[in-house]
């Protein structure tokens, strides 16, 4: 659903109406442009209500710690982000989602399956590598520098860290008695992780795929096709990810008594970000023990790329609550961010509405959405998951963004020193590191979440790159 | 010395110590620094070998009494001036293994770089595909070295030999190639220990693998095209090792070649069959029954299996490929329609004509193209301790397929060649079989290459 222009009904006196500085946008969906899919629409409009305010006392104050406040609250949000901005016929979908999230946390037999499948299908745990030759690369003249770590969530089942929570869902898809999934997916490795896991529980799985997205990401076009999923091509809007959720989430809303959404990042509504952010949170939980053993203390500061935000969230939330450990997130600066081809939400983005959720987005002054540029397909996303704007507007998480050249240079470099081809949508977090390491003292422990290996990006990168 | 039994009446020995290749009257071969076919018969007679008695531990044994020599197969049948550089290289290798501190460092590499241990998975929707209609039948494990780093079995013996590269102060590393993948796991392993790399490959080779070219490049390492195939690849590879043996290191692949190759590479795959054999006791107690690996040169198959040689109630099979059908002559099936000879400096089955030239093999696997095997498993089949047998290119396609659908792995074309033999395996099983099969790479590679073959399926 996209956000749109539409003012908002006067009858609800408690709403002031949006001044165009800082806009506030619902969910009723502007008319689509013509031509585009509209075979899984419905045929009425959407229409949601809310009664949220601009007005900041009601807004809750965002002092103190992070961990006291409710990560999130029981109407799913984190401060005034987050929600479930959905027509009503998906509500009792995600009551229901959440209801079977709750009580499948605490079942001990679910929790033992989940865990033997992480270990033995998707290979976990997965190791903290200290990157020797990239540490290197960063000492100062004088000797001194941090130490960087990867967080090798390359080396899982499928080659990212999209198949924890792929994996996870599927098994609450499984005890709800769904038997069809359908997904969106931008590069496609949530795509080829939930067409994974489809596979190995029987079950049927359709994936929405922005047509042109598919073309720069063939290869895992094919693994999809190969593992048994139906991959539909999404024309409409500018064909990339934010179409592709859209039109899954249309889907779901026709089908959503025989099928389960598996929402690829913390992006939608409640009870998803929640949820995803829970099913990737193993990649903290496990660098918490792995720092503890190597070098008996806590990571000092986390790096990580942010499309929707999975893998950060992941990395970060177990670590949240420690405040003396630093969290950089970094998005895609594209041609740069005053090109306006880019994908930084969360430095250039305002707040606004879209897939379900308040959070930042990158919207023009009408409200439309702006589309997003990156060379990476996974950062290709003009939104962001809302806890991810929270932790900005607290101040607990550091974003910035990476331009395409610099993620370019930080593919080859970590594959030239490391022996190890990051994703490009990786490359971000790596490329972060030329800034950032020369303002650290010397010994901080630096640990990047490596996301996803990038076999599927070398064609790509080969056109920009001599090698 | 007495000549041994009469099995190996047909087959004549080089003397080790002279270490010379036959390369006379061999067409082709003029220029192979290897030499290769037939022993020629000036040389027979003159020969003779220890017998060894056959016992449980016969492989071990046998080494510590001739090293590299596994019955009459392997040997260094290399000119002299390889033999001196052979040696150290053996020296070295036997040093690392009882260093500590080199275990250590490549323990940590193992588990940190290249992701091990890999899992041992019990494959629950394969092993309901195999089941009779009484619900009976083998339970199916898939030993995972699809998730190794690089995403084959390739990188466990490049990571460790580029480390004793390191350690033995070469900067240049050399290696040849077929396939690609040896190439792109030196290229990687040699990134990380900040070592030159060069790669040989055959001309035709480098048109067929534009991506593992790719992959290689990206990694830093430099590509050299050599005219021919793999045999030519490594020929020059050797030469330009013998040309700078100071400064470099020839970091071989695969089971075959001189000793201590072959003995070599199989130390560092063993880490497979080491771990099976831990995580088997660890979750039922005992031994698997029977353990199934593709071979091509061999490497992964000798890496699961020789941990287990010893335990002869350990059922081990090997299945190569039989391309079009072992019978249009057009297949890679070197221990089930080869003989022997040499190749590539050791003594093993190998796929020749009459005339001792060397046959092009062919498979869709790529890595099984190979026309030589690992003289470690030409001894094993000799011995009846391991049965091989083979699979079609249209049934690895099929068993390729089956796991994507059944079980969302995609493996490689190769390993597809040993899941393919389940099916004639698997009826013959008792209920409750314990079966291993090593899924030694992932498929991704051969997504492309699939749905050429069958398009029907997309």
């Amino acid at each position: 659903m996209a956000a749109s222009t539409r003012s908002i009904p006067s009858s609800s006196p408690s709403i002031s109406r949006p001044s165009s500085k800082s806009p506030l946008r619902l969910g009723r969906r502007a008319s689509s442009p013509p031509g585009s899919d509209s075979s899984n629409r419905p045929r009425r409009g959407l229409a949601i209500t809310c009664t949220l305010t601009r007005e900041p006392s009601a807004v809750v104050e965002m002092t103190g710690p992070a961990a006291d406040v409710l990560r999130p609250d029981s109407f799913g949000r984190f401060g005034k982000f987050g929600g479930k901005y959905v027509p009503e016929t998906l509500m009792h979908a995600l009551s229901e989602l959440e209801s079977a999230f709750h009580s499948l946390a605490k079942d001990e037999a679910f929790q033992r399956e989940l865990d033997g499948i992480l270990k033995d299908y998707v290979g976990r745990e997965s190791p903290l590598y200290f990157a020797e030759r990239l540490t290197e690369h960063y000492r100062r003249p004088n000797g001194e520098g941090p130490h960087i770590y990867l967080k090798r969530e390359d080396l899982n089942h499928t080659g990212a860290h999209k198949i924890n929570n792929a994996v996870a869902q599927a098994l609450l898809a499984k005890r709800l008695g769904k038997k069809r999934i359908i997904a969106e997916t931008g590069a496609g490795q949530h795509g080829v992780a939930t067409a994974t896991v489809c596979a190995r529980f029987g079950l049927e799985c359709i994936i929405y795929m922005g047509a042109q997205d598919m073309e720069r990401q063939a290869l895992n076009v094919f693994r999809m096709r190969l593992l048994g999923a139906e991959v539909r091509a999404v024309h409409s809007g500018t064909a990339t990810l934010k179409d592709a959720t859209s039109e899954a989430i249309r889907d779901w809303v026709t089908n959503v008594e025989t099928t389960h959404y598996i929402l690829g990042s913390v992006a939608g509504p409640h009870p998803y970000p929640m949820m995803v952010r829970e099913y990737h949170a193993v990649i903290g939980k496990e660098t918490r023990k792995q720092a503890l053993e190597k070098w008996g203390g806590k990571p000092d500061v986390l790096v990580a790329c942010v499309g929707g935000g999975s893998n950060a969230m992941g990395l970060f939330h177990e670590f949240i609550a420690d405040e003396d450990v630093r969290l950089i997130g970094v998005e895609a600066a594209g041609f740069g961010l005053d090109s306006g081809k880019h994908a930084a939400t969360l430095t250039k983005g305002e707040v606004g509405v879209l897939h379900g959720a308040m959070s930042y987005l990158l919207q023009d002054d009408d409200g439309q959405i702006v589309e997003p540029h990156s060379i990476s397909a996974g950062l290709d996303y003009p939104g962001v998951g809302p806890e991810h704007s929270f932790l900005k507007d607290i101040g607990r998480a550091e974003y910035y963004s990476i331009t395409d050249e610099e993620a370019l240079e930080a593919f080859k470099r970590l594959s030239r020193l490391e022996g190890i081809i990051p994703a490009l949508e990786t490359s971000h977090a790596i490329a972060y590191l030329e800034k950032l390491c020369p303002t650290l003292l010397d010994d901080t422990k630096v640990v990047l979440n490596c996301s996803g290996r990038g076999d599927k990006d070398v064609h790509t990168a080969i056109k920009y790159l001599k090698v | 010395m007495a000549y041994a039994a009469k099995a190996y009446s047909t087959v004549f020995l080089v003397n080790n110590s002279k270490g010379m290749a036959p390369t006379k009257g061999y067409e082709g071969h003029k220029s192979n620094v290897w030499g290769a076919g037939k022993v020629p018969s000036s040389c027979r007679g003159r020969y003779s070998m220890q017998a060894v008695t056959v016992d449980d531990r016969v492989v071990p044994e046998m080494e510590k009494i001739r090293p590299g020599k596994f019955g009459v197969y392997g040997g260094k049948y290399v000119p002299e001036t390889l033999i001196s550089c052979l040696s150290k290289l053996e020296a070295e290798f036997n040093l690392v293994l009882t260093d500590d501190q080199f275990q250590a460092e490549l323990a940590t590499a193992l588990r940190d770089y290249v992701g091990r241990e890999t899992p041992l998975y019990f494959a629950e929707q394969l092993t309901s595909f195999y089941r009779d209609e009484n619900g009976d039948g083998p339970e199916i494990y898939l030993k995972r070295e699809d998730l190794n780093h690089g995403g084959a079995h390739k990188m466990n013996n490049a990571i460790a030999q580029a480390m004793i590269a390191k350690r033995m102060g070469r900067q240049q590393v050399m290696a040849a190639t077929g396939a690609g993948q040896h190439g792109v796991a030196t290229a990687a392993a040699c990134a990380k220990l900040s070592l030159d790399c060069t790669v040989f490959m055959g001309s035709a080779d480098i048109e067929k693998q534009s991506h593992n070219v790719l992959l290689m490049k990206l990694f830093g390492a430099k590509l050299v095209s050599v005219g021919g195939g793999f045999k030519d690849a490594s020929s020059q590879a050797i030469r330009e090792w013998v040309g700078d043996l100071e400064n470099s290191y020839y970091l071989t692949g695969t089971v075959v070649g001189p000793h201590p190759c072959p003995s070599m590479v199989r130390e560092f795959q063993s880490v497979i069959g080491k771990e099976i054999r831990k995580q088997a006791m660890e979750r039922w107690g005992r031994k698997p029954d029977v353990l199934v690996a593709c071979i091509g040169s061999g490497s992964n198959a000798l890496g699961m299996f020789h941990e287990f040689i010893g335990d002869n109630d350990v059922r081990l099979i090997g299945v190569e490929a039989a391309g079009f059908g072992l019978d249009s002559g057009k297949h890679a099936a070197t221990l089930a329609r080869g003989e022997v000879g040499v190749y590539h400096g050791s003594l093993s089955y190998l796929l020749q004509n009459s005339d001792g030239q060397i046959l092009e093999p062919h498979s869709i696997g790529i890595g099984l193209e190979y026309p030589g095997v690992g003289p470690e498993l030409s001894f094993l089949k000799d011995k009846g301790r391991a049965e091989f047998h083979t699979a079609t290119d249209q049934e690895a396609l099929k068993a390729y397929q089956r796991l994507c659908r059944l079980e969302g792995i995609i493996p490689a074309m190769e390993a597809a060649h040993a899941l393919a033999y389940l099916d004639k395996l698997c009826p013959s099983l008792p209920n409750g079989t314990k079966v291993i099969v090593n899924c030694s790479g992932r498929g991704d590679k051969d997504a492309s290459l699939f749905f050429n073959h069958m398009p029907a399926a997309s």
